[in-house]
């Protein structure tokens, strides 16, 4: 068997290539690695990633309320002569069919179902860019797209970047212009990569062609308005701490005779809008007017808004519905509304411009303008010969007083220049009258129609105290118009402004009813009853604040019914207890301690003990705020504590008491697992409970609050859940990311933020929350300047921003800052700039400083040229990290076509104070030296100032450190120094030191809007421009000016050193020297023979040298005596000419001598010859 | 209440510490006029001059006028700046007298906060907080709020009368504003601790007061544990003294904190039961905080941000210094709060931050 043993032959391994080695045939598994480009594939994952990453910005929490946002601030900027008016009026007409004719002001408009928007016509004004940019949450930058980017333009995009960015929308206009294709597309292209180089890679431009019927096309606006009306805004910063204001409509408010008094009063003015950002708060709010100053708020109100969306007034009709049905509900017989739910389209396409003209009617600060387009225009002093129709009207205008006081006062009424007075008014004249005119207009009221029609161009004077029918009807038109919205009607209709009267309050609106006003009632409504029932409940929140009701006095109120409830005696015995506490308290006179007052021992002994029957189960009515360790640990802790018994013990006991009923047990357990995870357990108890209380049957109203309850509790839980994250952690890990967790966070927090007043009732939620954004407030103000008011132009826009607690506070301003490198000059140290920073503009000295490797500020002269430097100055304080603007120049007229944006920067530091340092070197000179001690003249001028430096350190020019030590009694201001050193007399001796640069405490606000040119606000001049202005000189110190500097060589005397010393000196430092030398050298002692031609030549050059020596020697005797000979002459010549004179002089002298007896003789002739 | 000219008048020395450090936080000028007016010895005392000369330490330009009777300040504050600085108490009050409005102002000055002070730590004649308690049961809270890095370590103890202790304060966490919290159930206590310290007498008297303290926290069923705590020779000052601090702690980091102090005539054991017995008062007449602590919490959810806390609250909670708590707060920063009673014990307090932010905090 075993030789037929046959084995399965083996069976070789194939050689055959399956598919899968092939995948291994270049050695590696080619599905392991099965990118083909690696690295490719890592440059696009990570280039996907920096994407991502871009997208991401820090957190930042979003306060504007989502349910009625404020309208978008839409600023529409460029140069003059872009269309920035045509590109308004186009959007206008494109949102409302309304045709604008002028455009003043802010125009808020209707743009979708939740949307509102207020454009601002941004006017070429320094002034009004900055403003406009700290508010504007959407720009439409126009650009004339035959010029491209123009120099405001670049001014206007540098302000915005530095306050907070807004969106931006670039609209390139004029493009009709081009006349050929090809050029206009290349424009528009270079046009566009320009535009993103200054906002952003991608950004956004719109394009506009020409101008039809005074507007762009209407596809175009379209677009853009469709583009606007989906826009998305990221909340900015410093608008998401602040609350903002621009202001849509002014009244003054101050009472006419005061004005009639003091035309330069004080003026009290409401100012109205729609408030952006945070809540403002209720009382006491600072705010800062741009252009005007700081102000405190006197009172706020909130106002029915003038321009609702859509959305608010549906929910606005559902409210009312709801509460009708409430009524119904009630058994109460509810008066129908009637107002209508259906509205066309049209008619929710509200326009709200107050100081605009929109349609026809243009309600400016004092008066009301009714326009009648330009065809003809009214002029009551025109020479041309009035109609009866027009005279009536012109008769009418210049009535000042009304019909009723004409009656009372005069003669009576005189209807006709010619008729005689009335007394009586006779209805059928008045009718008669009225038929003149061409409307069928019936009382009196309505004259004011046809003063409209005819083209009246005078100011109506309004009525701003009293109440008008008109103003009545106004807002019970709008709340409860049906078919006419009173904004766009067709033909001009009066709007009599009566700002101060506050019959809003009386309206149905349940919006209306916070006003401010019910809350100023609240005081005496609580006054009043107090003196009635003491059964009442108060709410704590009322009393909390009531000034006039002692923090005692509250308590007792506030307990009232609770003691009351309790038992008669322990009621007296709290009331005593808190009266002993009371007094005892001002007596002992500590009111300002950290331990509370506890009863005494014997009270707490008796309270604690009384508790002793349950001893064993320890205190009872403290079980709940123990976490007693469980049953299991309890043990273990035990073996820890060991001697411990009693305590064990307790523990035993406890663990009965928690058997005895299974609920306290299950707690008990729940609650040892983990603090942090026991309301799963709790909630599943709870569902467990509910489920057995349902099984008993219920009615469904029960039914409904069983579950109304756990819904409550499910919320608390939630509520509970988000405390925990509020904490630090995320246990379960939802967020994938810290940015989502972030971003979740927020939002928990704003949910319940929303939740938590929405608990409130309205007056209270006003009190603790502020008037929140996207409410329409009217803002009044006690005491604004005459100015403001006299000079109000609605063109300019008027911005009000709410201040900070630290704003409203004055110290100095750390910041960096860096000269714009467009701006052509670099910037002066205590040169006034006019800087934007937070709400205000003002102009301020800083002084630029550079941090000496941090040990030291010290003060720089000019900025430098392309980096950053520091500065500091003083100003209203603004929280650190805002940025900054700053200018030198803001007015118009000494605006050049340079760029005027000169510097920017960000706020460090505030402090109240601030080291800046400059370098001071004083100069010295030795006049005695000793050894290592020299005296110093020429530093100080006497001893007091050496007292001063007495230790510091100084130096020589060549490096010899030193110290002053003392003062000399002597010559007064001189000193004794040492050195290291020998010093020379040569030698100049330095101190350097330090010399303190204070801030100069120069604030100027840029009060621009007080002027009457808003755009020629001037402020402190640069030294510069008042020299030259004036024709001043620079003062030249000639110790400044710069010179030739000459050095003259010094010469030092050899060193000797002494024998004594050079004999003593290792031979190291042997001085060596060479000995002068004895033998003479070879060069002087070697024989030189002379032979050959050179010989020959030497001797012919001797001999011509003697030729020619022999010759010059013969010439000069020869030249010296011709010389001789010469002078001989000369001398000669001389003595004849002496000669000739003496004979001159004695012929002279002999005549004059004759003539002078003469002219004694006879005075006359001699005068008469000296007249001619 | 408060005036047109921006500055917010107080009458009487109630809450002077508060005062004048919501003042420095809001930099609002503040005046407190009548100050122990009808007073046998009127004007401020000698601890009230040295708090305002600590806060004109800790601030850069803050003013302080104080009236020829002492009965009148006017503080205009300053910035708040820090920094290392020793400053010797007056004896009239203990440390913790100084210590604690410092708690207030150390998270948000310019430099970090680093202070000495020199003085008595602990005292039976005034109610002031030992720093026992500043330690245990204050900056926990702290911590609730995002200030991390706060401690106090005492260097030398001293007890009334004459002193000689030295406590350091050191704050290294600087935040621009305090985070909002949402306390809304109350804490469970799983533990008490505390601490039994004694100067310059004899050791047992500490065991003493433990075993006291112990016999009356017993029945609580939590885990108990006081710490002996005897200092000797120079670091105890120069007067005997001592005292106990008990602190119930949760596991979320909320306490509760008693203290005594041991004046003569009495039984180490007796203040032991006393503190114990005023620890479970304070517990159960407490809701998140005691009484002591609800100072700190109202003034951290003022000054955080524009959003809202809330906070539970016992009933009992609710007294004259609270509301005057509140009212100061009003006055100096504006804002109210909302309290709802959700039963009969508990009420739930929604605090809207102000909105600040330091300003002193310079930028990196």
């Amino acid at each position: 068997m075993e030789s037929q043993q046959s084995n399965k032959p083996h069976r070789g391994g194939t050689a055959k290539t399956t598919a899968k080695k092939k995948l291994h045939q270049n050695g590696q598994n080619k599905k392991a690695f099965a990118v083909n480009a690696p690295r490719k594939l890592e440059r696009m994952a990570r280039r996907s990633h920096d994407v991502n990453e871009k997208k991401l910005h820090v957190p930042m929490v979003d306060r504007t309320p989502d349910d009625d946002p404020p309208p978008v601030i839409v600023a529409v900027v460029g140069p003059p002569g872009t269309g920035k008016t045509t590109l308004i009026k186009s959007l206008v007409r494109r949102l409302t069919k309304t045709t604008l004719t002028e455009i003043k002001g802010p125009i808020t408009v209707v743009s979708g179902k939740r949307r509102r928007l207020t454009f601002l016509e941004v006017s070429n004004d320094l002034n009004s860019m900055i403003d406009a940019a700290k508010i504007a949450d959407l720009v439409l930058m126009l650009v004339d797209g035959n010029y491209g980017l123009e120099m405001e333009t670049m001014e206007f995009l540098n302000i915005a970047q530095h306050h907070g960015m807004p969106r931006v929308l670039g609209v390139a206009t004029h493009l009709d212009l081009f006349k050929s294709q090809s050029t206009l597309r290349t424009s528009k292209k270079r046009l566009k990569h320009r535009f993103w180089t200054e906002v952003y890679q991608g950004a956004k431009l719109f394009y506009l062609s020409g101008v039809i019927n005074g507007r762009y096309p209407d596809r175009e606006i379209l677009n853009l308005t469709r583009f606007i009306s989906v826009m998305k805004f990221r909340p900015l910063k410093w608008r998401n701490e602040h609350p903002y204001l621009l202001a849509d409509r002014i009244t003054d408010l101050t009472h006419p005779q005061q004005v009639a008094d003091d035309p330069k009063c004080d003026r009290k003015v409401a100012i109205y809008g729609y408030l952006h950002g945070v809540p403002l708060p209720s009382q006491d709010a600072t705010i800062h007017i741009a252009g005007v100053g700081d102000y405190t708020v006197h009172s706020i109100e909130k106002l029915p808004d003038p321009c609702p969306t859509p959305y608010f007034e549906q929910r606005l009709d559902d409210l009312e519905r709801e509460r009708a049905k409430a009524a119904a509900a009630e058994g109460q017989e509810v008066a129908k509304t009637t107002r209508r739910r259906k509205r066309l389209e049209d008619k929710q396409k509200i326009i709200y411009a107050p100081m605009s003209d929109v349609g026809g009617v243009l309600v400016d600060r004092d008066a009301v303008y009714i326009d009648v387009g330009a065809k003809e225009s009214f002029n009551k002093d025109t020479e041309e010969e009035l109609g009866e129709g027009e005279k009536f009207v012109t008769d009418l205008q210049d009535v000042q007083k009304t019909m009723q006081e004409r009656l009372e006062e005069g003669p009576g009424l005189q209807l006709f220049s010619s008729s005689s007075a009335l007394n009586r008014i006779g209805e059928e004249e008045e009718e008669e009258e009225d038929d003149d005119d061409e409307d069928e207009e019936e009382d009196y009221d309505e004259d004011d129609q046809v003063v409209v029609d005819s083209g009246r161009k005078a100011l109506r004077r309004p009525n701003v105290y009293g109440k008008s029918i008109a103003e009545d009807d106004e807002f019970d038109n709008e709340v409860s118009d049906d078919d006419e919205d009173h904004y766009d009607s067709d033909e001009p209709k009066l709007v009599d402004i009566d700002f101060s009267n506050d019959n809003y309050a009386n309206d149905k609106l349940e919006y209306v009813e916070d006003s401010s006003l019910e809350s100023d009632e609240e005081p005496a409504s609580v006054a009043a009853r107090l003196q009635g029932s003491v059964r009442r409940r108060w709410d704590i929140n009322k009393l909390l604040y009531l000034s006039n009701i002692d923090p005692a006095e509250v308590i007792k109120r506030w307990k009232g019914q609770e003691e009351d409830d309790e038992e008669e005696e322990e009621d007296i015995e709290q009331e005593e207890d808190f009266f002993t506490k009371k007094s005892s308290a001002e007596v002992s006179e500590d009111l300002d301690q950290f331990q509370p007052t506890y009863p005494s021992i014997d009270i707490l002994r008796k309270k604690y003990e009384d508790s002793d029957e349950e001893y064993e189960n320890g205190y009872k009515f403290l079980k709940d705020r123990f976490l007693v360790a469980p049953k299991m640990s309890e043990e273990n802790g035990d073996e820890k504590e060991g001697d411990e018994e009693e305590v064990y013990g307790d523990f035993e006991d406890l663990e009965g008491e928690g058997e005895d009923g299974e609920e306290g047990g299950e707690e008990e357990e729940e609650e040892d697992e983990d603090d942090f995870a026991d309301f799963d357990a709790e909630e599943q108890k709870e569902e467990e409970e509910e489920e057995e209380v349902d099984d008993e049957n219920l009615t469904t109203e029960q039914k409904r609050q069983l579950n109304a309850e756990k819904k409550a509790k499910l919320k608390m839980q939630f509520e509970e859940e988000e405390d925990r994250e509020f904490g630090a952690d995320d246990p379960e890990e939802e967020a994938e990311t810290w940015y989502e967790f972030q971003k979740n966070k927020m939002a928990k927090q704003l949910e319940i933020n929303k939740a938590e007043y929405e608990e409130m009732d309205p007056e209270q939620r006003i009190s603790i929350e502020g008037y929140r954004a996207g409410s329409y407030v009217k803002i009044v103000f006690e005491s604004l300047p005459c100015e403001f008011v006299n000079n109000l132009r609605p063109e300019f826009p008027i911005v009000l921003g709410g201040l900070l607690a630290t704003e409203s506070r004055f110290g100095i301003m750390n910041v960096r800052i860096r000269r714009h490198r467009w701006h052509k000059k670099i910037l002066k140290s205590q040169d006034p700039l006019i800087l934007s920073l937070g709400w205000r503009r003002f102009q301020t000295l800083p002084i630029y400083t550079t941090s000496d490797s941090r040990t030291r500020n010290r003060m720089l002269k000019y900025t430098p040229e392309h980096a950053y430097c520091f500065a500091s100055f003083y100003g209203p304080l603004v929280a650190p990290n805002t940025t900054f603007v700053g200018f030198n120049i803001i007015d118009k007229s000494s605006t050049t076509g340079s760029f005027r944006v000169a510097a920017t920067g960000i706020v460090e530091d505030l402090n109240s104070s601030v080291e800046i340092v400059k370098k001071l070197k004083l100069v010295g000179h030795p006049y005695k030296i000793f050894r290592n001690t020299a005296f110093i003249k020429d530093m100080f001028s006497n001893a007091l100032e050496v007292a001063k430096f007495e230790g510091a350190s100084i130096r020589t020019v060549s490096g010899i450190r030193g110290e002053i030590k003392r003062a000399l009694s002597k010559p007064d201001g001189h000193f004794r120094a040492t050195f290291e050193d020998k010093v020379l007399m040569s030698d100049t001796i330095f101190l350097k030191t330090w010399y303190p640069v204070p801030v100069k405490k120069f604030y100027n606000p840029v009060t621009s809007h007080l002027l009457r040119d808003h755009d020629e606000w001037k402020g402190m001049r640069l030294t510069g421009q008042v020299r030259a202005e004036n024709n001043i000189a620079t003062p030249l110190n000639s110790d400044s000016a710069y010179k030739k500097i000459e050095r003259t060589e010094r010469r030092f005397n050899a060193l000797k050193v002494p024998k004594s010393i050079k004999a003593s000196l290792p031979f190291k430092s042997q001085i060596h020297t060479m000995k002068p030398q004895k033998k003479s050298t070879y060069m002087a002692k070697r024989a030189v023979v002379v032979g050959g031609d050179e010989k020959k030549a030497r001797d012919l050059m001797q001999k011509i040298a003697t030729v020619r020596k022999e010759k010059e020697a013969k010439r000069k005797s020869k030249k010296s005596d011709k010389f001789k000979e010469r002078l001989k002459t000369i001398a000669k010549k001389e003595e004849f000419r002496k000669e000739k004179e003496r004979e001159r002089k004695k012929e002279y002298f002999q005549k004059e001598g004759k003539k002078r007896p003469l002219a004694a003789s006879s005075s006359n002739a001699f005068g008469k010859r000296q007249r001619t | 209440m408060s005036s047109k000219s921006g500055i917010a008048t107080f009458e009487g020395h109630r809450n002077f510490r508060l005062r004048l450090i919501l003042a420095t936080l809001a930099g609002k000028s503040i005046k407190i006029s009548k100050i122990r007016s009808n007073d046998v010895n009127p004007g401020l005392r000698d601890h009230e001059v040295s708090f305002l000369r600590l806060l004109e330490a800790v601030t850069n330009g803050c003013h302080i006028e104080i009236s020829y009777t002492g009965t009148a300040v006017i503080y205009k504050p300053g910035i708040i700046i820090g920094g290392e600085l020793t400053h010797v108490c007056a004896n009239t009050k203990p440390v913790g007298y100084f210590i604690e409005p410092m708690l207030y102002l150390a998270p948000f000055s310019k430099k970090k906060f680093s202070i000495i002070f020199k003085g008595i730590t602990t005292s039976d004649k005034s109610k002031d907080a030992t720093p026992e308690s500043i330690k245990w049961g204050l900056i926990p809270i702290m911590e609730k709020f995002g200030v991390r890095e706060i401690s106090l370590y005492i260097l030398k103890r001293g007890s009334a009368p004459i002193g000689g202790g030295e406590v350091h304060l050191l704050c290294n966490s600087l935040i621009p504003q305090p985070l909002t919290i949402h306390a809304l159930d109350i804490p469970k206590f799983s533990a008490i601790r505390g601490v039994s310290y004694s100067t310059r007498v004899s050791p047992s008297i500490v065991n003493r007061m433990i075993d006291g303290a112990r016999k009356a926290l017993r029945p609580t069923g939590v885990e108990v544990n006081i710490t002996a705590d005897v200092w000797r020779g120079e670091n105890s000052g120069k007067s005997p003294g001592y005292g106990i601090t008990l602190v119930a702690e949760s596991k979320k980091g909320w306490r509760i904190v008693a203290e005594g102090v041991g004046s003569a005539g009495e039984l180490p054991e007796d203040i032991g039961e006393t503190v114990a017995l005023q620890l479970l008062e304070e517990i159960s007449t407490s809701a998140v905080v005691g009484l002591n602590q609800l100072q700190l919490v109202l003034v951290y959810m003022t000054i955080g941000k524009e959003d809202i806390g809330r906070f539970k609250l016992s009933n009992s909670q609710i007294n004259e210094n609270f509301i005057w708590y509140l009212r100061d707060i009003k006055q100096l920063f504006g804002n109210e709060v909302f309290i709802k009673e959700e039963d009969k014990d508990y009420s739930l307090l929604s605090i809207k931050g102000v909105g600040f932010t330091s300003v002193s905090k310079k930028i990196a």
